[in-house]
Parts: C-alpha cells; structure tokens; sequence
C-alpha cells in the first residue's frame, strides 16, 4: 500500500519492526483493522477496473431502471447502464483524485513549509503569516469560484483542490522543521560539511514527515468529497464516472429508483471511512504518545474495591513480619498491613507498593520519605483510593478509624474521602480547577458532602477557612492562575481542612515553592494541624522537611519501607545504609535532591522479580547474603525497625561520613 | 475598554484574511479566459450595461489601479451586480443570510453539545469497546458526503414515510402568520439540520473526546476525585468545562467547512439560503454572484473566528482579553 510505504522509507533502517509496530496499531482496534482491510479491497479493485469481466462505464447493457438483481447487482440507470460497473469505476476516479490532489497539497506544504522555517528570519514570518491566513480562507468556495471560471476538467479540479489545501501541511511541517533544526543529528551532517539544502532535505524532512503524512491520508479523504460536492454541484467534469455526478444524476429518480443514489453514496462512505481509519492508525502508530490508557498519562483514577479483602486481611495479618504493634491500648488510627499495589505493564508489573505495613496515631504526623520513584507518593494516593489507570490494589488491609477501608464500595467510600480522609496537594501541579473561582471550588465541595447547607452556610464556612490560613477573604473570587504559589498552596490547605478530617495525605505539600515560603507554611501547617488534632502522612523526599514536621519517619525503597523510626532517633542513629545515604543529601538544603548522587549502582528496578536484598545493589555493606536472602524488619530498639541483615551491626553506622566524602570528591 | 480595544486589535489583524480572498477574486477574475467585462456582467449583456460595468471597475485603467477600485468598491460593500436579475449582488445575498444563519446556528448548536457529550463520555474508556467503536462511528459521520446523507433522509423520512416536508422552508400553500408559520419553518428545518448535524457531530465527538482524555490527566482531577465527587460530576463539572476550550477553538477554525456542507445541504433541501444562491448561481454561471458570495464567505469566516476569541476569553479566566 502506497501510504504505508512512505512511512516506512524514512524509518528504513528500523523497517521490519516498525512494519510490525504499524501492523499493531492497525490491528489495536477493530475498526481501524476493519477499515484497513476495506481500503485494500477498494484499492485492488479500483486498480484491477479494467482487467475486470465487466462492461465498458458507458455501455447500455440492458433495460434502465432496473432493480437490483442478480445480474446487475446494483441495478440500472436512466440509460440503462449498470451501476455496479459505474461505481467501481468511481472508485478508480475517487482514488486518482485523492492520490493526486493530496500528493501536491503535501508536496507544496512540505517545500513551502520547511524551506522558510529552515532558513528563519523574516521570510519565515512573512511564510508563517500567509498560512495562517490561507487557513481561514474557505477553500471550498475558494475551489468553487476558480472551477466555475476556468473549467471543469477533473485533472484541473484535482489541482486546485491541492493548490487550495496546502497550508495545513506547510504549517505542521514548518513545526517539525523548527523542531528538529537543533537537534545534534542536524548539527552533525552541517559539521560533517554538507549543504544547506540537503541537510534539510536529506536529514531534517525526512524525519519530519511523519504527521505530514497522517495529515495527507485525512487530506485524500477531503479531496474525494470535494470532488463529489464539486461534481453533485455540477461542476463536475461531464466526461467523468464520479459518484458525485452519479448521485447527482440519481437524485432525480429519487423515488422512483432510489438504487441509482443509494449505492455510490454508500460506497463513498465506506471509501471515505476507511481512508480516515487508516489515518487514525497511521496517527496512533507514528506518535506514540497519542496512544493512551496507561501510565501516569492518563491521571489517577477511583480504585474499585479489593475483592475478599477478609481473607487478605487475615493473611496480611499473619504476613506482618515483626512491624510495630498497634501502641498497646490506644489503637492506631490508621492501621496499613502488607498493602500491595502493582501497575501492570505489558511486560509485567511494577511493584509500586510492595507489602507496606505502618500505622499512624491520632494526631501523629507522620512521614514516608525516599527518592523519586520508590513508591511513597503511590502509597499515599493508595490510601485514598486513587490510582493511575493501570494500578491495581492487590491485597492487605487499610484500617481507618476501625474500619475497613478497601472492601468498601466505590460510592461508600465517597462518603470517608475529604470527609474524614483528606489530601493536601503539590501547588506546582495544578491541583486547582482553572477555570474556576478558588472559593467557588470549595464551597461545592463543601456543598457535595453537606447537601443540606445553604450557600451562605458553605461560604460563611469557606471564609473562616481563608481567615485561619491567612488569605484575604477577597481572593475568594480570584482564579488560581491570579494567586501566587505561596497563596495557591495556602488556599490548598484551607481546601484539605474544609470538612475537619481526621486524616490528611500531603504529597510534597511545599517542593515546589520558594525556600522561604516552604519554611513558613511548613509552621503554619503544623500549627493549625496541632490544633485541631488531626493526624497527618506527610510524604516528601526531603529529609529537612521530615526533621521539621514529623513526629515518625518511614524510609522507602523500591516499594517497601526500609526503616521506620521516631525522628529523633532516624536522624541520630539509622540502623539502614539506605537511611544513611539519603541523609547525606540533607546538606544541599537550599536545592533538595531528588536523586542520591552519592551511591553508587543501579536502583533496583521495581519491574524484577526481587531475589535477596532489594538495596543490594547500591550498598556498600553487601554480602552474599544480602543477594540471597531479604532481609525481615528487624527491631533495633522499641519503635525502631530496620530491613537490614546488618541492623545490629556496628559498620552501618560507619556509612554516612564515607559516602559523604565520595559525594564531595 | 479592554474589550474595544481587544477588537479592534483583532480586527486589524483579520483585515489581510479579507484582504487575500479579495485580492484573490481579482486575480482569478483576471485571469480567466474571456473578457474581464464579460465575466463580471455575464454572457449575453447589452452594449450599455457593458460600458456601465467598465466605467464602475475602472477597466479601461491600468491594472493597479483596476485592483484599487476593485478593493475600494468592495470595501464600500459594492460587489457588481448579478446579471440574471440586474440587482446588486450585496442586496441579494443579505436576502438570503437569515435562512442559513437559521439552518447553520441550529445544526451547529445540535451537533456541538452532542458531539462534546459523546465525546466526552467515551473518553472515560479511552481504548474500551465502547470508545473504539463510537469512535469509529463518529468518524462514518463526518465521512458521510452531505448532500447524499441529505437525498436519503428524504428518500426515508419524506418519500417512503412522509413524515416531514422534504424541501423548501416553509408550505406553498402558506401558513397564517405567528406561531404556526414558526413551526412551519421548523418543520422543514428538520431534514436539512439533522443532515448537518450528523456531519459535524463525528467532528466534535473526536475533538471533545481527545481534550477531555488530555485534561483528565490534570491534577485537578485528582483533586475532584480525591474530595469525593462522583465520576459523572468530575466528567461534566471539573473536566469539560477546561476540555470545552479546544472545542470552540476547533469550533471557529473549520467554519469554512461547516460553510461548504450548508451550500451542499441547502442544495439538496432547496433550502433558501446562501448555498442555494450558490448553487443556482453556479447553475446560471452568475460570475459575480459567485465570485461576491465567496467574499461574503470569507467575512463569515473572520467574523466567526473573531467571535471565537470572544468566546474563549469568556470561557477561559487565564485569557485575557
């Protein structure tokens, strides 16, 4: 197929896999399989026309107005010619018009649009300008006015609807020029001594032509029902078989033949179609990330109840390697045990969230720190729920105020979220609704969970809200975008606190913000947090910020806590190399680390199968044990746990002051 | 304030638009073969009326100065005159906005709220059954030619099962004036609208469905979920509203299109409006009724893409005006 094999040419070098990723996008879903197959069959017949038994397009082969029938499936005309013979030869015409206007429309757009934005400087302004001008310029008429004054020849008709569609693919390629221009393979074949033109034409076009190309296959499918509009205008060539003109010719006999309109019409549908499916899946197949449904690209969604989560709840609790016990009388606000969350990929699963036990106090603040990617963030959000499309809770238990919290109904759970279970988010993201006043938002949500309040209620509710976090009640009617970061993470607390919670989640409440800032609402958080006695998980990687706020501290490693703690004792006397290391990124406390620059090795990867000691790999203490055999939680001192062969050992604490040095050296 | 001066800001930058199609029609008209006169006054006119047009255009001048009075008579809103009636193109075209505005604004309408709906709702399971082949649905409607889909809804719901008149805008037998002759105009708008309608529909089914997957990456929406709202109220309170943006935008880009599918339509229904004008004009080879409705299309376009920007500030607190 000639679309197909443009696409290929320039990823030549990588052409056997990438024929068989483009086989999977076609055959990703039904319809784009459908319409692939259905454009080939076009095709060969439209090529195959005049090797075909069937009669010359003109012939009168019979009686008119015949009705569909054996012999002519399709029925007769008005002249008695068959229908069927005329609309494949329709197709023949329909294809050329396609092939042929959409090629110099994407021609014309691929030189006009890359030679400009090569070069740069005004001409490229002034080539800019004009596309964007020729695209509100309604091509159609613009078709209609030069077909109806120069004439209507089809091989004419094909050219002026290239002629009139172009800046579309100018533009896109003009984008991908701008695009690849610095790129180092760009930069290379210039050092290499090579011309300016074929640079371009060698090196930036042909990489750049992948969207043009996806452009092209919807600009076939315009062409042929323009071509039709033209034609069922009549301003359609009268010496051609179109299906325009066909349908033209039929709509006279409406009722009287109705076969003559039906057909054509319905073949260019299904023509149409399949052009526009085989587009879709060259588009899904040429950028991949148009492909959705996984990651984190598709936002966090609600998680469905686990099923039979009795049964893991008993088998979680047998499971509990030696974590601590509930605080002897006062049982635990929250009690987590042997929580499992995995995010399945095709080539298997990441064990985000690999047997996580914790339990957090009335009033407790609560830390999880680690670097990026090990897991704390998916830890929290799995607490209320809330996952990436592909995460999937696969066992233990989440205690919340004596109750099961994942054995509970989507909707009844509801009901706990921001009500009793509430999260404090990263202001950098945009946890705040655009397009919505930021003291509209909470009093909905205020509303949502008290149907029963009146406005004034909710908003009397929302102003005592900005008072005790010290927003001017006037920003009610701001916009996020209208605050500063400082403000907007205020306005996020006084959103978290809304409902008096017993618990609050906050993910990295104040990475994103000025050092100064960070420090002030760190205080304030606590301040109000204390007063109102509400427990809280604060995760961060920022070991500062755990010295600051946290009353217990749990360190996370490739989806599995390390070494919990108070945080006295975490900062005084680790018993886990990871522990250590981490802390020794403390000093840089004006730029927090997210990476550990100082250890040396690969993380583990979360997607193996794990065998032996998880940190292994990067640990300076490593021993064939620790490659064979994981390490349990071993109790160092009341409340100290530790996941380490070597908790009890002497050498751990050796640990910090030399990676520090390497780090310095 | 900001307001006026937004627009005419916006207006300054859509004066080349205009200026292009107008430059355009010149051009063409120049190019053609046959007498310039000729094409402007139509084939069989009397020698007065010839000397007429070429005194008005200035056709006997040179050409730069041809093109300044073409721009100036058409910016004082002179478009020749139509050679089958004789009357001024601009005049005649007038006539016949408010039947397509009528049709055009109804099946956008239509089309628009539906399409983002759908849209929307598949979006939720992106790669599901349900998404695959709505999608694929959505594509067969906008790949359906007009004015066929136009031929067999009245083959089907005024031929076979006469249900509603199949052209025309209102009865010949004519209607007492008021309420009844409005539900007589809705009764033949029917046919022709929904032929629009199911066009556009697939178009904004695939727009809204697409934004709305881009914005449910957002946090906010975590953020609404995380406060409890149920998914329905998520979809259509926090994730439409910012998904509705590329909706409009994509809204105002292609009315060119939407404009091109009327003519078509109102062809096929006998509609009487600007397309039909078209049509009949194409029909009669009405050079300057083509060539001026082509101009009035273009105004169309920039006014609508002015509109747009409005719109979207409306709708967007980030954008200001």
């Amino acid at each position: 197929m000639a679309v197909a094999a443009t696409v290929a040419a320039p990823r030549s070098r990588r052409s056997a896999s990438a024929w068989r990723r483009f086989l999977d996008a076609i055959l990703a879903r039904p319809t784009s399989a459908i319409g692939t197959v259905l454009l080939l069959a076009i095709c060969a017949v439209a090529l195959a026309v005049p090797m075909l038994p069937l009669a010359p397009p003109g012939e009168f082969v019979s009686d008119p107005y015949q009705t569909p029938s054996w012999t002519y499936p399709m029925g007769t005309d008005n002249l008695g010619r068959d229908l069927m013979t005329r609309v494949v030869w329709g197709a023949r015409l329909g294809l050329s018009v396609a092939l042929v206007s959409a090629g110099i429309s994407t021609a014309l757009g691929v030189v006009l649009g890359s030679i400009p934005a090569y070069y740069g400087g005004a001409w490229d302004d002034v080539f800019s300008r004009i596309f964007d001008i020729f695209l509100l310029v309604p091509a159609f008429f613009l078709v209609i006015v030069i077909v109806s004054l120069f004439g209507t020849s089809v091989v004419f008709v094909m050219i002026v609807i290239g002629l009139t569609t172009w800046p579309r693919s100018a533009r896109i390629m003009r984008s991908q020029v701008l695009t690849l221009k610095p790129r180092a393979f760009v930069q290379a074949a210039r050092a290499a001594g090579a011309g300016h033109l074929a640079v371009l034409f060698r090196h930036i076009v042909p990489n750049g032509l992948p969207p043009v190309v996806t452009n092209g296959t919807l600009l076939m499918s315009t062409a042929i029902l323009t071509e039709a509009g033209l034609s069922f205008l009549g301003l359609g060539d009268a010496n051609t078989t179109s299906w325009g003109r066909m349908i033209l010719e039929g709509q006279r006999q409406l009722s009287l033949a109705p076969w003559l309109s039906i057909f054509p019409g319905l073949t260019m549908l299904v023509t149409v179609w399949a052009f526009n499916m085989v587009g879709d899946a060259l588009n899904r197949f040429l950028s991949p990330q148009v492909r959705e449904g996984t990651g984190r690209g598709a936002g966090w969604v609600v998680a469905p109840p686990l099923a039979g989560s009795a049964a893991t709840t008993a088998a979680a609790a047998a499971a509990c390697d030696g974590s601590l016990p509930a605080d002897g009388d006062a049982p635990a606000l929250l009690d987590v045990r042997d929580l499992k969350m995995y995010y399945r990929l095709e080539q298997g699963s990441v064990r985000a969230v690999d047997g996580v036990s914790f339990q957090v106090r009335k009033g407790e603040c609560y830390g999880l720190v680690g670097e990026s990617g090990c897991g704390k963030t998916s830890i929290g959000y799995t607490l209320l729920r809330l996952l990436p499309a592909n995460g999937e809770i696969l066992g233990g238990s989440v205690r919340f105020e004596g109750e099961e919290m994942l054995a509970r109904s989507e909707a009844s759970f509801r009901k706990v979220r921001w009500e009793r279970m509430a999260m404090i988010f990263q202001s950098a993201m945009n946890a705040l609704n655009p397009v919505q006043r930021v003291g509209d938002q909470m009093t909905r949500a205020y509303r949502l969970h008290r149907p029963d309040a009146t406005p004034a209620e909710a908003r009397a509710r929302v102003e005592a809200l900005f008072d005790l976090v010290g927003i001017d009640r006037g920003r009610m009617s701001s916009y996020p975008h209208e605050m500063s970061g400082g403000m907007r993470q205020r306005a996020i607390v006084a959103l978290s606190l809304l409902l008096e919670p017993t618990l609050l989640i906050a993910d990295e409440p104040v990475t994103a913000l000025d050092v100064l800032v960070q420090d002030q609402i760190l205080a304030e958080m606590e301040a109000l947090r204390k007063r109102l006695g509400i427990a809280m998980i604060l995760v961060s990687h920022d070991m500062g910020v755990m010295a600051e706020t946290c009353d217990r501290v749990a360190v996370v490693y490739a989806g599995q806590i390390v070494e919990e703690a108070d945080v006295a004792t975490i900062f005084a006397d680790a018993r886990h190399p990871y522990t250590r290391a981490l802390m020794h990124s403390v000093p840089d406390l004006d730029r927090p680390r997210e990476r550990l620059l100082s250890l040396p090795g690969v993380p583990f990867d979360l997607r193996q199968e794990p065998v032996g000691c998880r940190f292994s790999g990067r640990c300076p203490l490593v021993e064939d044990k620790c490659r064979r055999e994981a390490p349990p939680m071993i109790p160092v001192r009341p409340g100290h746990l530790s996941r380490c062969h070597f908790a009890l050992d002497q050498r751990v604490l050796t640990i910090g002051a030399s990676t520090g040095e390497e780090a310095r050296a | 304030m900001r307001l006026r001066r937004f627009l005419v800001l916006r207006m300054i930058q859509l004066v080349p638009v205009l200026l292009v199609v107008v430059v355009l029609n010149f051009v063409l008209i120049h190019l053609a073969p046959g007498d310039v006169a000729l094409a402007m006054a139509g084939e069989n006119p009397d020698p007065v009326y010839m000397a007429a047009i070429r005194e008005r255009f200035g056709l006997d001048k040179p050409l730069h100065v041809q093109l300044l009075t073409y721009i100036a008579r058409i910016a004082q809103g002179d478009l020749g005159d139509s050679f089958r009636s004789r009357r001024p193109v601009t005049e005649t075209l007038l006539e016949r906005v408010p039947a397509t505005l009528l049709l055009v604004a109804t099946a956008l309408a239509f089309s628009s709220l539906l399409g983002t709906i759908v849209g929307t709702w598949i979006a939720r399971r992106a790669g599901g059954g349900l998404d695959v082949w709505v999608s694929g649905l959505a594509v067969a409607s906008y790949s359906v030619p007009v004015f066929w889909l136009g031929l067999m809804l009245i083959l089907f719901l005024a031929i076979r099962v006469p249900v509603f008149p199949p052209s025309g805008m209102m009865s010949v037998t004519g209607v007492a004036p008021g309420l009844a002759r409005w539900l007589d105009i809705l009764h033949h708008l029917v046919l022709p609208a929904l032929a629009l309608s199911t066009v556009w529909f697939g178009q904004y089914v695939r727009i809204a469905r697409s934004s709305v997957l881009q914005v449910l990456s957002e946090d906010f929406v975590t953020t609404a979920r995380a406060i409890g709202y149920p998914e329905r109220q998520v979809l259509f309170g926090h994730v439409l509203p910012n998904a509705m943006l590329p909706v409009v935008t994509v809204l105002g880009l292609q009315l060119g299109l939407v404009l091109a599918g009327a003519v078509l339509t109102e062809t096929v229904f006998a509609w009487p409006g600007l397309g039909q004008l078209v049509y009949e004009s194409i029909l009669a080879r009405d050079t300057p009724l083509i060539v001026g409705s082509y101009v009035v299309m273009g105004v169309c376009v920039v006014a609508a893409s002015l509109l747009v920007d409005l719109v979207y500030a409306a709708l967007d607190p980030r954008v200001e005006l």
